[in-house]
C-alpha cells in the first residue's frame, strides 16, 4: 500500500532547533561559559600593565582585539563541541528521542534540527562577544585618539565590519565542529567520548597546516603515506582558512573574497558531515 | 474527537515472521529479542501485548514504530511499511515512563508535537486544548512538565499522543507507578479511545486491567509467541456456571446439594464473592473526598 508522502520538513527541522536552543540557554554550562568569556574580554580592557612600546595606541588595540578573539575562539570550540554532544545524547538518555521519533519525523529534521539548535546557541555566544568586542574597542579608540590625535595615522583600529567579517568566519568554523561533533555523536554510545573526539578533530584541523605542507610534497613519499596525507587533507577541513584576523585592522581590511570563498568551504562541510551524520543515524537504535 | 476504524485494513497492524536479533559483546555472539513473530493486531480493538520483563514486547513496540528493523521479517502499520515514516502519520505513542521537554509547559509540549505531527496551524490551540481537556488536564496545562506527578505525565504523554487524531494509538506500560484512581481513569480513557473507532495496542503487568479493557490478548515469553486468543475466550469457562445467591442456611444448601445430586450434577464450590481490592480503594477514596467537600466551607 502507498501512503501519502511525508517529505522532509523544514518547519519540523526547524521546530526541533528552536527546542534544542530553548534547552540549551536553560543549560548552566552555557551560562558559565557566556559570563567567563565576557569577564575575559572585559578583562583586556584592565591589562594596562603590559609594554606596548612607542606605537601605544594601535598596540593596545591589537591586544584588545588578540585577546577578546582568542577568548571567543577558546570558548566558542569549547561551547560547540560540549553543548552539541550534550544537547544530542540529552534527548537520546532522557528518552524524549524516542517520543519525537515515533512522530512522522526524519532522522535528517532531528540531526539537522539538532545541529541548527546547537550553532544558533553558539551564534548568540560570538554576537554577545562579537557586540562587547566591538564597544569595547570603540572605548579604547576613542581614549587613544583623546590622548594622540595622530595615533591612527600609520594603520587605524580594527573597522566594525572586519570584525563582524572575522567573528562570523569563527562561527562559520564552528558550525563545521559542531557538525563533527554530531558525526561523532550519531555513531557513539557515550557524550564523553563525542566530546573527547570532538576535541581530537578540533586539534587535527587546525594542524591541517602540516598536512598540507606534507601533501605538497606527497610525490616524494612512499605511496602509502601520500594517499595517507592526501586523504587526511581532504577529509578534515582546515581551520586555518576561517582566520582573517590578521588581515583586520590593516589598510583594505578583510579580503572578501577570501571571506566568501571560507563562507562556501564552511557549508560544503556542513553539508557532507552533515549527510554523513544521517547515514550514520538512519539505523542507529533509539 | 474521532477515528473510524479503516475498513480497508482490517489489520492495524501486521507482523509476519518478524525476528530481532541485538549483537552482544565483540565476538559476534546475538541476542535474540524477538523470535519468528507473527501477528496481527485488528483494527478497532484494544489488544494487549503481555509478557514478563525482556520477553519482547518493547522491542516488538520499537519495531511497529520504525524505531528499530527487524533481522529478519515484515512488519507493517494500516498497511504501510514501518521503516517508512509514512507508517507513523496514524500512530500515537505513549512510551513506558514518559520523559518530555521538563522546561515546557503541559500545553506548549502538546503544541510543540501537534506541530510536528503537522496539524494544521489554524487547528493548534483549539486541538491542543481539546486533548487536554479529554486527558483532564486543563487546569494544569500551563503548568512546566517538571512540577508534574507520575500520573499527570502519563496524562500529558496521553495528550502529545493524541494530538493529531491517529487511528492506533500504542500504549507502552501507560499505568505503571500510577495510582488506582489514576490507573482506573486511563482505563476509562482506553475504552473512550475503542469507542471512537480506534485501535490500542497496550502492554502493561496489570492483568487485572488487561482482562478489563482489552478484546485480545497476545502473550510472548523470550520472544515468542506462546498464546494469542479473544480475552472472552481464554478466561471464560464455558464448560462451568457460577450463580450468586443471598446467604443459604447450612440446611437449604444441602438440599440444594441432593437436588443437584438426584440430576446427576455436583456443587462443586461453595464461596462468598469478594469484592475487588481497587473497587474498595476506588469507592473510600470517593467518599472520602465527597466529605471532605462537604466540611469545606
Amino acid at each position: 500500500m502507498s501512503a501519502e508522502r511525508v517529505p522532509f520538513s523544514c518547519g519540523r527541522t526547524s521546530l526541533i532547533a528552536g527546542n534544542t536552543f530553548l534547552e540549551a540557554v536553560r543549560q548552566r554550562l552555557f551560562l558559565f561559559l557566556v559570563l567567563l568569556a565576557v569577564a575575559l574580554v572585559t578583562g583586556a580592557r584592565f591589562f594596562q600593565s603590559f609594554d606596548f612600546g612607542p606605537d601605544l595606541g594601535v598596540a593596545s588595540l591589537k591586544f584588545t582585539f588578540d585577546f577578546g578573539l582568542g577568548a571567543l575562539v577558546f570558548f566558542g570550540s569549547t561551547l560547540t563541541i560540549t553543548a552539541t554532544a550534550q544537547l544530542f545524547f540529552s534527548e537520546i538518555e532522557n528518552r524524549t528521542a524516542l517520543t519525537l521519533l515515533a512522530k512522522p519525523v526524519w532522522r535528517a529534521e532531528f540531526i539537522f534540527g539538532k545541529f541548527l539548535g546547537a550553532w544558533a546557541v553558539v551564534g548568540v555566544f560570538c554576537a554577545l562577544l562579537t557586540g562587547l568586542l566591538a564597544g569595547l574597542l570603540w572605548f579604547r579608540a576613542r581614549e587613544v585618539l583623546a590622548a594622540n590625535p595622530e595615533a591612527f595615522l600609520h594603520g587605524g583600529p580594527v573597522a566594525p565590519g572586519d570584525l563582524v567579517i572575522v567573528c562570523v568566519l569563527q562561527w562559520l568554523k564552528f558550525g563545521v565542529l559542531a557538525m563533527i561533533t554530531l558525526l561523532v555523536a550519531s555513531f557513539s554510545n557515550t557524550n564523553l567520548f563525542s566530546v573527547v573526539m570532538g576535541f581530537f578533530v578540533l586539534v587535527i584541523c587546525h594542524l591541517q597546516s602540516f598536512a598540507h605542507q606534507a601533501y605538497a610534497h606527497a610525490e616524494e613519499s612512499s605511496v602509502a603515506i601520500g594517499l595517507m596525507i592526501k586523504t587526511l587533507a581532504r577529509v578534515f577541513p582546515d581551520f586555518r582558512l576561517f582566520d582573517l584576523a590578521e588581515q583586520a585592522g590593516h589598510e583594505g581590511g578583510v579580503n572578501a573574497a577570501l571571506a566568501l570563498r571560507a563562507a562556501a568551504y564552511a557549508l560544503t562541510y556542513v553539508f557532507v558531515f552533515g549527510f554523513l551524520a544521517v547515514y550514520s543515524f538512519r539505523r542507529r537504535e533509539i | 474527537m474521532s477515528a473510524a476504524a479503516d475498513s480497508a485494513h482490517p489489520s492495524a497492524i501486521e507482523l509476519r515472521g518478524v525476528t530481532k536479533d541485538f549483537p552482544v559483546g565483540l565476538r559476534g555472539l546475538k541476542l535474540r529479542a524477538v523470535d519468528n513473530l507473527t501477528l496481527n493486531v485488528p483494527a478497532g480493538q484494544v489488544f494487549g501485548l503481555l509478557g514478563p520483563n525482556g520477553s519482547g514486547k518493547s522491542t516488538t513496540i520499537k519495531i511497529v514504530l520504525g524505531l528499530l528493523e527487524p533481522t529478519v521479517g515484515e512488519c507493517r502499520v494500516v498497511g504501510v511499511p514501518s521503516a517508512q515514516v509514512e507508517s507513523r502519520r496514524n500512530v500515537g505513542y505513549l512510551p513506558e515512563a514518559p520523559y518530555f521537554y521538563r522546561y515546557l509547559s503541559g500545553a506548549e509540549l502538546v503544541r510543540f508535537y501537534a506541530r510536528v505531527c503537522g496539524v494544521p496551524r489554524g487547528r493548534f490551540d483549539a486541538r491542543v486544548r481539546e486533548v487536554l481537556d479529554w486527558v483532564g488536564l486543563t487546569g494544569a496545562a500551563d503548568r512546566r512538565v517538571g512540577t508534574y506527578s507520575k500520573g499527570m505525565l502519563q496524562r500529558v504523554g496521553l495528550a502529545q499522543a493524541l494530538v493529531h487524531d491517529p487511528r492506533l494509538v500504542i500504549l507502552d506500560e501507560p499505568t505503571a507507578g500510577v495510582d488506582p484512581a489514576g490507573s482506573a481513569d486511563i482505563s476509562q480513557m482506553i475504552l473512550r479511545l475503542k469507542s471512537e473507532g480506534r485501535t490500542v495496542l497496550i502492554t502493561s503487568h496489570l492483568l487485572a486491567q488487561i482482562e478489563d479493557v482489552c478484546d485480545r490478548i497476545a502473550i510472548l515469553d523470550r520472544g515468542r509467541l506462546i498464546l494469542e486468543g479473544a480475552v472472552a475466550e481464554l478466561v471464560g469457562r464455558r464448560d462451568r456456571q457460577a450463580l450468586i445467591v443471598e446467604a443459604l442456611p447450612p440446611g437449604e444448601l444441602a438440599e440444594l446439594r441432593t437436588w443437584l445430586a438426584a440430576r446427576g450434577r455436583v456443587l462443586e464450590s461453595v464461596e462468598q464473592p469478594r469484592a475487588r481490592l481497587d473497587e474498595i480503594f476506588l469507592r473510600e477514596v470517593a467518599r472520602a473526598e465527597g466529605v471532605n467537600r462537604e466540611a469545606r466551607p
